[in-house]
């Protein structure tokens, strides 16, 4: 009791400041509610990314158009209409999105609608994956881990599986496998990670100069500070070009397999899949955001908000019940509730 | 290329919105004995004219300089007033990082006039925001943390709506007028916490009206909230056209 008063005048402390009351029932963000908050910030920093003047401009649909290339004509051929509906009607389709993803954003954020927002998002991540991405390269060989292959949207849809809110939550020995259990967590991790190992040893990426290559041309137009980066981590690579590219495929395969390694194990490949993606976000030059011209963060952020949600727990976090498989998560103690 | 001007008149709009909104909120609050935090209405009624005329140059109605020092005195105010509730001093209260909020949306606005000035004058003549997505601002890294700080405020305080209760709710639990702190059941608060003064204080240094008998329910803090995120977003909006 005496801890329940001390959270309510804490919780007070902030709510003075818009002269609010707390209604009963309401509790404080667990592991997941936190991450889904990440997740809705990163939608909301995507809205305000959309905003940006060259979004609606000719550019922006060019941009589009191209990711077209090289993919067979099933997918090419919507990607080309929609990018001259969307050079055709650059203001309203332009806003149009950057408002769907606001609302994404909020929706997840408040509570009553991370359900339906999260539904939403898994349905315009996987549009945005083909008619914006192009399947993030997959398809026509120009991927690679070092440009956001397999396409950074196609994370967001993913994470919002795996952070999606049952009302019976599984044991799971990390925060990812709540929903859909570990087993199938595991798996789409292994796919995940195994896919960017794929990648990185395709000749987009293992070829002489093609990835220091690909990191440089990331320095164009970014602030002094990451322009320096850039250049200089390309440089590096370009001289030693496929070695490095083999021990990014090296790294990225332990991460693949940590997740069905002892805790200590998966917890270590954890820890280098957030290095690997801090490493990735660095090449990808932040995602161009500082250039004006960036749509969203790029894969970095979400490779590293996703190795958070494997994050292995402590065993007695796995089951507060002590059941073997579900978990019940009482209502009132729901951060989700809806 | 500062993109269409419907969407900053849109946003200037909703700024407008929000400040008028805010202002009724302080007249009501003088007029009807009504609880609110004086100081965050108050800084939302300035930042919302101030965030209007940037959008829009035509609406405009103080001249740069003023708003620099109008949000220089906001940030060294509510910085002030964060330090002490870092200290814990017993006038202040309340939970740690309260008012850094403000401090952060003060200093937002305040970087965006510094950068607006600076590029008005590389660009000789350019105007705010057009000006800023046209030539880039200096520090843009900075406009760019400033812009994801007030992104997860925005998120922080979405979560936190549904604990928010409606006005007819206050209303009904300040009837029968529940003044002394302390009375907290079931995870829920008291009128007199939620007025922001702890058991048997009085003191109204940290500007809102202490709770007493007879006071009416608090203006409501669901629209309080909802002006906090518009602004966010707005204030992120801004921030993410001077990259």
């Amino acid at each position: 009791m005496a801890t329940q008063a001390v959270d309510a005048r804490a919780r007070a402390g902030w709510l003075r400041g818009i002269g609010a009351v707390h209604e009963e029932g309401w509790t404080a963000p667990d592991v997941r509610r936190r991450l889904q908050l990440a997740l809705a910030g990163i939608w909301l920093l995507d809205a305000v990314l959309q905003f940006q003047a060259f979004m609606f401009s000719k550019g922006f649909s060019q941009m589009l158009g191209g990711t077209a290339a090289g993919n067979p004509a099933v997918i090419a051929d919507p990607i080309n209409w929609s990018a001259k509906l969307i050079a055709d009607h650059p203001a309203a389709t332009n806003a149009t999105f950057a408002f769907i993803q606001l609302a994404i954003g909020l929706g997840i954020a408040w509570r009553p609608t991370l359900k339906l927002a999260l539904g939403a998002s898994i349905a315009w991540a996987l549009g945005v994956w083909w008619f914006g991405e192009g399947l993030g390269g997959v398809l026509n060989g120009a991927g690679g881990p070092a440009n956001g292959a397999p396409g950074a949207v196609i994370i967001y849809a993913l994470l919002a599986v795996l952070l999606w809110p049952g009302s019976r939550d599984r044991a799971a020995p990390f925060i990812a496998g709540r929903f859909t259990g570990a087993n199938v967590a595991r798996v789409l991790w292994l796919v995940l990670w195994g896919s960017l190992v794929y990648l990185a040893l395709l000749p987009a990426t293992r070829a002489p100069k093609a990835l220091g290559g690909m990191v440089s041309a990331m320095a164009s137009g970014q602030p002094s500070w990451l322009s320096s980066v850039d250049n200089h981590l390309g440089t590096f690579l370009t001289s030693h070009g496929p070695a490095l590219a083999v021990v990014l495929a090296i790294a990225l395969a332990l991460v693949a397999v940590s997740v069905y390694l002892p805790r200590p194990a998966a917890r270590a490949g954890v820890v280098l899949a957030i290095v690997t993606a801090a490493f990735i976000w660095i090449a990808e030059g932040l995602g161009g955001m500082l250039t004006g011209g960036g749509t969203d963060p790029n894969s970095g952020p979400l490779l590293a908000l996703l190795a958070l949600a494997y994050w292995p727990l402590a065993s007695a976090a796995l089951s507060a019940t002590g059941q073997p498989d579900l978990v019940v998560t009482p209502q009132s103690e729901s951060p989700e509730g809806a | 290329m500062a993109g269409p001007s419907w969407i900053a008149w849109t946003f200037a709009g909703v700024m407008i919105i929000v400040s008028a909104y805010c202002l009724t909120r302080l007249a009501a609050s003088w007029r009807q004995n009504r609880p609110t935090d004086h100081r965050v209405d108050g800084i939302h009624v300035l930042m919302g004219v101030a965030m209007a005329g940037m959008l829009v140059p035509r609406l405009r109605v103080f001249w740069t300089g003023g708003w620099e020092v109008v949000f220089a005195a906001g940030v060294a105010w509510f910085g002030w007033l964060a330090i002490r509730e870092f200290r814990g001093w017993p006038t202040v209260g309340g939970r740690p990082g309260h008012h850094l909020q403000h401090v952060l949306t003060c200093g937002a606005m305040l970087y965006m006039y510094l950068a607006v000035a600076t590029v008005a004058k590389a660009a000789a003549g350019g105007s705010a925001m057009g000006g800023m997505a046209a030539g880039g601002a200096h520090f843009r890294t900075l406009a760019l943390v400033l812009a994801i700080a007030l992104l997860g405020y925005v998120v922080w305080t979405a979560d936190r709506f549904s604990s928010l209760a409606p006005v007819a709710a206050l209303a009904a639990r300040s009837a029968p007028v529940p003044v002394l702190a302390g009375a907290v059941a079931g995870g829920g608060v008291s009128l007199a916490d939620a007025g922001g003064e702890g058991a048997g204080s009085t003191s109204r240094d940290d500007g809102q009206a202490p709770a007493r008998p007879g006071r009416r329910a608090p203006l409501s803090p669901r629209l309080a909230a909802c002006c906090e995120i518009a602004m966010g977003v707005t204030m992120g909006y801004m921030l993410i056209l001077m990259l």
